[in-house]
């Protein structure tokens, strides 16, 4: 093909993707606000920031116990229950599991001095104590995701005798794998000036996540919406996963320092060498059983940073469950939907008291 | 290689992506179609190129300013030299955002000819896929489509490499300090217009968190008291249950051996609370 018939054929394709574009733009247009998070839920303990939700059953209890689900403190808990369709902790709750959500809210100024220990053994210890209290319990299941999931890990490893089984999901152990980008950008960061003039804005953490993969998350994904035509239920979706993308909380600049500092550059936590409330965070004290649920393509916590966590933890009953699809894909996707909330019910069903 | 797109800065992102997709299939199409002048047609435009400079401008940093631009207030103060007067610290202030602002221009171009390799290589992968599917020159999408796959490629390459990893963390290094300066005339506007300064309510707020930490303590402390007490009641009551009991049962009383002495009472309350004030400690 010649450059004038490539430009013809260029322009002929632009022509109409242009009138795909238009009635794309035009319906998103009509769709305005979308909503996300729509299970029904209660808030049950509030305090500062964080609010404890338990959400209403949706089929008989499996008569285990609550699972407590401690999400990121960089990203907004509502993808996992971003639409009914795609919502895995709707999931959770169609198999009887009795879900609580420990959502960190919208940290501010205020939060500016909270220490990491803070978010650890105090929000997250009080909303553990609070659901063991209202349950007349010893003891619950948790499930950290991604950071939550290594501070889940913190948290058992210091008050192991309040889990009776942990999951953590796409979360990092090892934070210095090769494959590890976003460490190794963080390793030359200067994260105490960085975090001197207060929070660190949910903007700029943005900037760094789309700099992982810019031409997919900049440009082709646009690219690709404007061919979605008027497809009404996919321009929803789209717009609620860039709702989601943006929603990017400020970071409360202590706990953010110390949590860039002591994971990222040092690597404390896999070191053994970590402590919070005084106490040495160490992995091998959680004795309870573990599943680590990991993403095979994910590029912000690849599989070698989440993999090594069976070599640390000091009890036997350890599994593993790789599901193909990425970060993102790992809520979201049919591929995980369909393998991932059967798993964490059958594993859970399998160990109940 | 050009950093910005043709599109108004503040334009809706799809519009930016539609600017590049034509601009991008139009520079691919032409340049692969002839392979013998490969500089022909533009560059492939980048469009995730403008974001740190952006985040630099919400700053209040001016990354485009050409050093001596007199429309830059900061000017003024690198034309006095030294800093002197009444206003010296904020003209030294003002001296380190330019400066600041200089550095930021520096690593700023490295990282576009950063850019500028990577898009080169991904333009060569590209080429290479399309020399091997005929398929691909006729259909500009899916050029386009070949093209982000191989620029991931190439990004991905670079963006691994610790040069890479200084860049990006020196840009945002400079930011952080840039930020800090415009914290310290911001503090000093404050304080002329008699306003609560950033200092002021960062003082408020550790007071706040060392209030609320000794609440946090006193609460647990309390929270202890309650249970112990309750575990002392709950104690009594089994004790008196099982006395009850043994009476009903028609058990023999315990033996003067066996009975408590008259101070054993007081003792054991004496030792109740002490539990409790090991519990204040």
């Amino acid at each position: 093909m010649t450059t004038t018939e490539s430009f013809a054929r260029l322009m002929s394709d632009a022509a109409a993707m242009q009138e795909r574009g238009q009635s794309a733009l035009r319906a998103l247009r009509e769709i305005g606000e979308v909503q996300v998070g729509l299970s029904e839920k209660t808030c049950v303990y509030a305090e500062d920031k964080i609010q404890l939700h338990r959400y209403v059953p949706l089929a008989r209890s499996a008569r285990v116990p609550p699972l407590l689900i401690c999400y990121a403190m960089v990203n907004r808990p509502y993808m996992l229950d971003l639409q009914p369709d795609r919502s895995l902790i709707r999931e959770l709750l169609s198999l009887g599991v009795d879900v609580y959500l420990l959502d960190w809210g919208y940290p501010d100024g205020a939060d500016r001095f909270i220490p990491l220990t803070e978010y650890v053994c105090g929000y997250l210890g009080r909303c553990v104590e609070f659901i063991l209290e209202q349950n007349a319990i010893d003891a619950l299941n948790l499930l950290g995701v991604c950071q939550g999931g290594t501070m889940s890990l913190c948290y058992a490893a210091l008050e192991p005798q309040h889990i009776a089984n942990l999951i953590t999901m796409v979360a990092p152990v090892d934070f210095k794998t090769p494959e590890n980008l976003l460490s190794k950008w963080a390793q030359h960061i200067d994260v105490e000036r960085l975090t001197r003039s207060g929070n660190v804005s949910g903007e700029f953490l943005n900037l760094v996540y789309l700099a992982l993969m810019p031409f997919r998350l900049t440009q082709q994904k646009y690219v690709n919406l404007l061919q979605m035509e008027g497809d009404r239920a996919q321009l929803e979706n789209f717009l609620r996963m860039e709702k989601w993308i943006f929603d990017s909380p400020d970071q409360p600049a202590r706990a953010f320092r110390e949590f860039i500092e002591w994971f990222f550059q040092e690597n404390r936590l896999i070191r053994g060498e970590l402590t919070l409330d005084n106490r040495q965070v160490l992995l091998k004290n959680i004795q309870c059983p573990v599943l680590n649920i990991y993403a095979a393509n994910d590029h912000l916590v690849p599989p070698s940073a989440s993999i090594p966590l069976g070599a640390h933890v000091g009890g036997e009953d350890y599994e593993s469950l790789q599901v193909d699809v990425g970060h993102i894909g790992m809520y979201v996707s049919g591929k995980a939907r369909k393998t991932v909330p059967a798993a964490i019910a059958r594993w859970l069903q399998e160990r109940k008291p | 290689m050009n950093d910005s797109t043709t599109t108004h800065p503040e334009a809706p992102p799809y519009l930016k992506a539609w600017d590049d997709y034509v601009s991008a299939c139009q520079a691919l199409c032409e340049r692969l179609s002839n392979p013998a002048a490969p500089a022909a047609g533009g560059a492939v435009p980048l469009a995730f190129l403008g974001s740190w400079k952006d985040f630099a401008a919400s700053l209040g940093m001016r990354p485009d300013a050409a050093p001596g631009d007199s429309s830059n207030p900061e000017d003024k103060f690198a034309s006095l030299f030294p800093a002197l007067g009444y206003s010296r610290e904020y003209q030294e202030i003002g001296r380190r955002m330019l400066d600041l602002t200089g550095q930021f221009q520096r690593r700023y171009a490295e990282f576009l000819q950063h850019s500028a390799d990577i898009g080169q290589s991904a333009f060569q992968a590209t080429q290479r896929r399309a020399s091997k599917d005929d398929t691909l020159l006729a259909s500009p999408a899916a050029i386009y489509d070949a093209w982000i796959d191989c620029a991931e490629e190439a990004y991905a390459q670079a963006a691994h490499g610790e040069p890479f990893a200084r860049l990006l963390a020196d840009l945002c290094n400079i930011l952080s300090e840039f930020k800090i300066e415009r914290g310290k005339l911001l503090e000093a506007l404050a304080r002329q217009i008699d306003w609560p300064s950033r200092a002021e309510v960062d003082s408020l707020h550790r007071q706040v968190q060392t209030l609320r930490s000794a609440a946090v303590k006193a609460k647990g402390v309390a929270k202890m008291r309650t249970a112990a007490k309750a575990g002392r009641a709950a104690k009594a009551g089994r004790a008196a249950k099982a006395g009850t009991a043994a009476k009903s049962k028609g058990v023999a009383k315990p033996t003067a051996a066996a009975k408590p002495t008259p101070g054993a009472k007081r003792r054991g309350k004496q030792k109740i609370r002490k539990t409790s004030e090991r519990a204040d400690r």
